[in-house]
């Protein structure tokens, strides 16, 4: 049982050497187990997909000696120091070798292969039938009890029948290894330790308040004030004070909802729109001479225009240069309209999606605006976009004319006047 | 909140996706449609009547995925960033150079002459005691200007090789906003253009904030700008505003041989960032080397009809005049944004009481397809605080996620000795209520600092009294601007004074002086 751990701590520490280089020191004139190396922290298993050397080959530093697949890529395993291969265990195409397990037999530069005697696996990979630990604990482990795990936790560790990838792989920070040595923390237990560091990294403060050294809540307090600190404090936004008309109303009403505790009532304003009219539009210029003009181009012009002298919002509050023109008698003189900066969404009567939308458009037939006067020509066949969609806009209350007036002009553009856009 | 308002263009095109629409693009006119044709031209009189004749030059429009406007630090890196991740890019300047403040008349400028200045005090000062014996040295100024505008155009000349190795179209000129999408740029060579981008980034920067009551002539009243560009050294040199720029510049003609008078309105010197006891510290140095400080003083009025630039100062709190005199005055009392000309309310665009234009979180304004970065918006005025949001800003457009951590972002003083600091000071600490504990190490106690006969200043450590996880770390002493990259590190990745203590330092070394200050704070230092 004894020498059996100690074959297991032998093979952990193969595997990393695998990685790191052989070492000449390793094994004086004896050949080498290649195992299957981790070549990302949470691998634990891979398959050989081809052997770039044959038994016997010579390789020098640099070489790639295999290729490796796992389930994310496929990668080149290169040597690190010069060598012989002695022996190949796990031919290409083998699938699911675990990370630790003997792939091959390797020895040093300039020894003789054939009188070198072919050590036993360290990996108990071949006796699956004892009870006796059945794999290696992974190099990261192995790499992470160096640090923290006193000398009998690799039987603790091969006591389970499969070793759990650990959670934290970087080395841990000096204060924090030296605290876990000092205090007998072993490598099971740093899990439960909780970690508050940026990006879920052990600091010395969780050690600490996991050996009840500070008040447990400190490292989660201090972590909470350094968030708070790596962000832009965007709270306290004051708005500017313009005498400009255009931007006055769109500031005011915006500073009314920061100032304001809870946010204006919001209202949301919509009308079907037919784009037959734009299509047959496309359709006649596509003709005319081959060019395909996007409907979101018919769309964001019919924006523009009608985004042009909207009505101003119920909550609007003259400048004092407006109140000054008022004083003069000059506001008469001046029409009561702003440039506006809406967007709508939409969505076709078609798209399942919108299916939600119904009612509200079943709202705005029943009432219709004015102008509602839909020209629903012959929808062009194939064309989902052929029904009226229905646009919509999100607004605050006190703007609900303002946005009914700008949907029914982008209503108007694009119903009768889409060919403007392109006759004049 | 701001942003649900209204939806950008790519979501008016998603919205047609599903739809199959064929959308065949001829390639000539792909990104030009709206002009060439004499239909489209149609178009666009019909438009330009309707639009107060915004569009009427007849200039193709080009479509471009992100269009900058600003070739500073924040804008010239965005664009070399968002070259590299594959978007079309145009970026507007209009200063004729590369590089804004920073490279011009900012940073890069002064730490040329702050650096020969410096050399030039140390020949003629500080040689003798060293065993070196220097004849006769004399001060060219011309040749120390020379020497600074080759490493300006060296240094700008390198950005517009890189915009141009990164595929971004530079263009030169001053962009304004014709729309959500459109910015229509006055070139310099005369003639007008536009381009259009999906994306729109403004980086325009800041300005001086000028005095009130005392107009900036760039020869008797100067700001940043002139004071790296005089003629000759003044005889005597006053200095409105003790801050980092202030400070900078009084050093450099300070050492080239002027009476420099600080006046600031504060209590301490160096801005309301830096440390107490680091301000109060480096206050007493650098009065050593020869600057006047009047701290707690605010200047009244400014006259500059006389032969010399009268100032009116007062005690900050009341009760003192007094009239100061100098050849030159230098106003260095802050930047503020720069906006003018850039036809932010062609779109709606707010800004706040200080004139930073609003944005959110991602560096979106109101208008989600145009974002904002740098001096411009929120945050300190540093250009490598620009330039993190600058690769924030393109993650974002790009892969929908970005990065600064704002508790993270170091500052230097370049005088000498420097003066650098990360992270939160004493008195921060003190205002929140947060418990701390403070350790420190001077450089006089620092085996290198001995041998370079430069031990002035030392290393101060902020950390937490229970976790020991670093809050601040403030430092004095030569080459502290190279030494707080440690500190900002650490901070970055929530280490603990013990960390820093226990990782090895190179002997002898100035950087011993920041593991012993580690070693100060959690348990005690070795040699001190």
């Amino acid at each position: 049982m004894a020498s059996l751990t100690a074959a297991c701590r032998i093979s952990a520490r193969m595997a990393r050497q695998s990685l790191r280089g052989f070492r000449t020191s390793a094994a004086a004139l004896a050949a080498q187990n290649f195992t299957m190396p981790a070549l990302s922290p949470t691998m634990t298993e891979g398959s050989i997909a081809t052997w770039r050397v044959k038994e016997g080959d010579k390789f020098s530093a640099g070489d790639v000696l295999l290729e490796i697949e796992t389930d994310k890529a496929t990668m080149d395993v290169e040597a690190q120091d010069d060598g012989i291969m002695v022996k190949i265990m796990q031919a290409d195409g083998a699938k699911g070798v675990a990370v630790g397990t003997r792939i091959a037999v390797i020895a040093e530069d300039g020894d003789d292969i054939s009188s070198l005697e072919i050590p036993a696996d360290a990996a108990p990979q071949s006796k699956p039938a004892e009870s006796a630990p059945s794999a290696p604990p992974p190099p990261t482990t192995a790499d992470q009890s160096n640090v923290a795990v006193p000398e009998s936790a690799p039987q603790k560790s091969s006591s389970k029948s499969v070793p759990k990838p650990p959670n934290r792989q970087y080395p841990h920070y000096p204060s924090v290894a030296h605290l876990l040595k000092v205090n007998g923390v072993d490598a099971a237990a740093v899990k439960d330790i909780t970690p508050t560091g940026p990006g879920g990294r052990l600091l010395k403060g969780d050690v600490l308040a996991y050996l009840g050294k500070i008040n447990a809540q400190t490292p989660a307090t201090v972590s909470e004030r350094f968030e708070k600190q790596s962000h832009l404090d965007l709270s306290n936004i004051k708005l500017a004070k313009s005498t400009e008309a255009i931007k006055a109303t769109t500031e005011k009403a915006q500073s009314k909802k920061l100032d304001a505790p809870a946010p204006s009532p919001v209202a949301v304003v919509t009308a079907p729109i037919s784009l037959s009219a734009v299509i047959e539009v496309q359709k006649k210029v596509h003709q005319a001479i081959g060019v395909f003009l996007p409907l979101s181009t018919f769309i964001a012009r019919a924006t523009e225009i009608a985004n042009q002298k909207l009505p101003l919002p119920a909550n609007y509050q003259p400048t004092a240069d407006e109140l000054f023109d008022q004083v003069l008698g000059l506001d008469k003189v001046k029409h009561k309209e702003s440039r506006g900066s809406y967007t709508p969404t939409f969505g076709s009567f078609v798209a399942p999606q919108r299916a939600a939308r119904k009612a509200d458009i079943i709202d705005i037939l029943a009432a219709p605006s004015k102008r509602a006067a839909p020209q629903i020509k012959s929808a062009t066949p194939g064309l989902t976009t052929s029904g009226p969609n229905v646009f919509s806009l999100q607004v605050p209350k006190s703007e609900e004319k303002r946005a009914q007036a700008f949907l029914s002009k982008m209503k108007l553009v694009l119903e009768q006047e889409a060919d403007k856009l392109v006759r004049a | 909140m701001l942003s649900q308002r209204l939806i950008g263009r790519a979501a008016v095109r998603s919205a047609f996706k599903p739809s199959g629409l064929p959308v065949v693009v001829s390639p000539r006119l792909r990104r030009t449609y709206a002009t060439e044709s004499g239909l489209f031209a149609n178009i666009k009189s019909w438009f330009s009547s309707k639009d107060s004749g915004r569009l009427t030059v007849d200039v193709p429009v080009e479509e471009k995925d992100l269009v900058i406007i600003g070739g500073g630090v924040a804008g010239y890196v965005a664009a070399i960033k968002a070259g590299q991740e594959g978007l079309k890019v145009a970026c507007i300047e209009k200063r004729g150079t590369l590089g804004g403040t920073c490279l011009n008349v900012g940073c890069i400028p002064s730490k040329s002459l702050l650096n020969n200045s410096h050399l030039y005090h140390q020949i003629l000062h500080d040689s003798k005691h060293r065993g070196i014996e220097v004849g006769d040295v004399k001060l060219n100024l011309a040749q120390l200007m020379k020497a600074k505008d080759q490493s300006v155009s060296g240094l700008t000349k390198g950005v517009e090789f890189l915009l141009k190795k990164n595929g971004v179209e530079y263009i030169k000129g001053a962009g304004s906003f014709a729309d959500e999408h459109t910015v229509n740029v006055k070139l310099n060579d005369g003639g007008e253009t536009s381009v259009k981008g999906k994306n729109i980034l403004i980086a325009t920067g800041s300005e001086v904030t000028p005095f009130p009551g005392l107009e900036i002539d760039e020869k008797r009243v100067i700001s940043s700008t002139g004071a790296i560009a005089l003629e000759k050294v003044p005889e005597k040199m006053l200095v409105i505003g003790g801050g980092i720029i202030g400070l900078e510049m009084a050093s450099v003609w300070s050492r080239l041989g002027a009476q420099v008078t600080v006046i600031e309105f504060l209590d301490q010197i160096g801005g309301p960032g830096m440390d107490l006891e680091v301000a109060k510290s480096i206050q007493k140095i650098l009065k050593k080397q020869g600057i006047n400080f009047k701290t707690g003083t605010k200047v009244v009025s400014g006259d500059k009809s006389g032969e010399t630039v009268k100032l009116e100062v007062d005690s900050a709190k009341g009760g003192k005049p007094e009239t100061l005199e100098g050849d030159v005055v230098l106003v260095a009392i802050g930047r503020r944004p720069y906006t003018e000309g850039l036809g932010l309310e062609n779109i709606g665009l707010e800004k706040d009481e200080r004139g930073r234009i609003i944005i959110d979180s991602e560096y979106r304004t109101k208008i989600p397809h145009i974002r904002c970065v740098g001096d411009v918006t929120f945050g300190p005025m540093l250009a490598h605080k620009a330039e993190e949001e600058a690769v924030a800003a393109i993650e974002y457009i790009k892969k929908g996620y970005g990065h600064v951590n704002y508790g993270c972002i170091p500052s230097v003083m370049y005088t000498f000795p420097e003066v650098a600091w990360v992270g939160q000071s004493e008195q921060e600490l003190k205002k929140a209520g947060v418990p701390y504990k403070v350790g420190t190490f001077p450089f006089s106690a620092n085996s290198r600092a001995k041998t370079n006969l430069d031990t002035e200043g030392m290393v101060k450590m902020i950390a937490d009294p229970e976790t020991d996880r670093l809050l601040g770390v403030h430092i004095i002493g030569p080459n502290a601007g190279e030494m707080i990259a440690e500190g900002t590190l650490a901070l970055e990745y929530g280490a603990s004074s013990e960390d820093i203590a226990r990782t090895c330092h190179a002997h002898p070394t100035l950087a011993e002086a920041f593991k012993e200050a580690a070693m100060a704070t959690y348990s005690k230092a070795i040699h001190f």
